[in-house]
């Protein structure tokens, strides 16, 4: 009989002991430092894009301008300048592809499908060829 | 000897052109990023280059550019890549190859006597004996 009083006595103890220690940990450090990360990215990223635009080097330009005129067949006096379109110098899309499977021939690279569809003009393969290159 | 498929199953037929046009374009980039090992199995790096395979698989795309129905497209890709396959799991020959993607329209005899036997033969005869139409 005396044993279950002092069972019942000894309970309520350890109960209040667990209730002490359940005490939730915040850390209000954590959340400050993602926002300050998220405010700084957009000015970095627009930084990057702005340099990789103006900087392909001309004599990749220049490689690149030579696939080109050697693919198409155009003779050598043909005006072929980082501006120009391949649809205007008589390319349809079966040889635009086919300028984008030389370059990576030529330059040991290896283009996306996403990124082969939004070549346009010189400049641009000029341009995602230096990424790629760089990215090596 | 095993040889392995590269895909046993066939996709849905593509619902409009321009699906069938971006899978033909798929179909051209494999072509072409499997052209190097091309290259070595059959040993041809003293009668081609990989450019100059590249222009005959284009060329044989082209010749079915003109088509605009787009089940007919997905056949012809079907056997671009069964014939893709072929090829590169050493199936074919070196023959093979050279006959059909490296020769141009002289095709496999090249009748290099027509100009040493009868060298007075004017344009006219010599497109004459090639084919019907000049």
């Amino acid at each position: 009989m005396t044993s279950i009083v002092g069972a019942t006595i000894s309970v309520p103890s350890s109960r209040s002991l667990c209730f002490n220690q359940a005490t939730p940990r915040i850390s209000g450090l954590k959340p400050v430092s993602v926002s300050i990360q998220k405010k700084s990215f957009p000015s970095l990223k627009f930084r990057r894009s702005f340099r990789v635009s103006c900087s392909a080097k001309p004599e990749t330009v220049d490689k690149v301008c030579e696939i080109v005129r050697k693919q198409l067949a155009l003779p050598a006096d043909s005006a072929v300048t980082g501006e120009s379109k391949f649809v205007s110098l008589g390319a349809d899309s079966l040889d635009t592809v086919e300028i984008v499977m030389g370059l990576e021939e030529a330059f040991g690279i290896s283009v996306e499908e996403e990124s082969a569809q939004t070549i346009a003009t010189v400049q641009d393969a000029a341009d995602l060829i230096e990424k790629l290159v760089e990215k090596k | 000897m095993a040889f392995t498929l590269r895909s046993v199953k066939v996709p849905p037929n593509s619902v409009t052109l321009e699906e069938a046009r971006s899978r033909t374009f798929d179909f051209f980039r494999k072509a072409c990023r499997s052209l190097p090992s091309v290259m070595e199995i059959y040993n041809l790096h003293d009668v081609a280059t990989i450019s100059h395979l590249r222009s005959s698989i284009s060329s044989q795309i082209r010749k079915n550019a003109h088509i605009t129905n787009p089940k007919v497209i997905d056949m012809l890709l079907f056997k671009g890549l069964e014939e893709l396959n072929n090829i590169a799991e050493h199936a074919k020959q070196r023959h093979h190859i050279i006959g059909q993607y490296v020769l141009g329209s002289e095709g496999l005899v090249q009748d290099h006597d027509q100009d040493r036997k009868d060298p007075g033969a004017s344009k006219f005869l010599k497109n004459f004996y090639t084919s019907n139409y000049f």
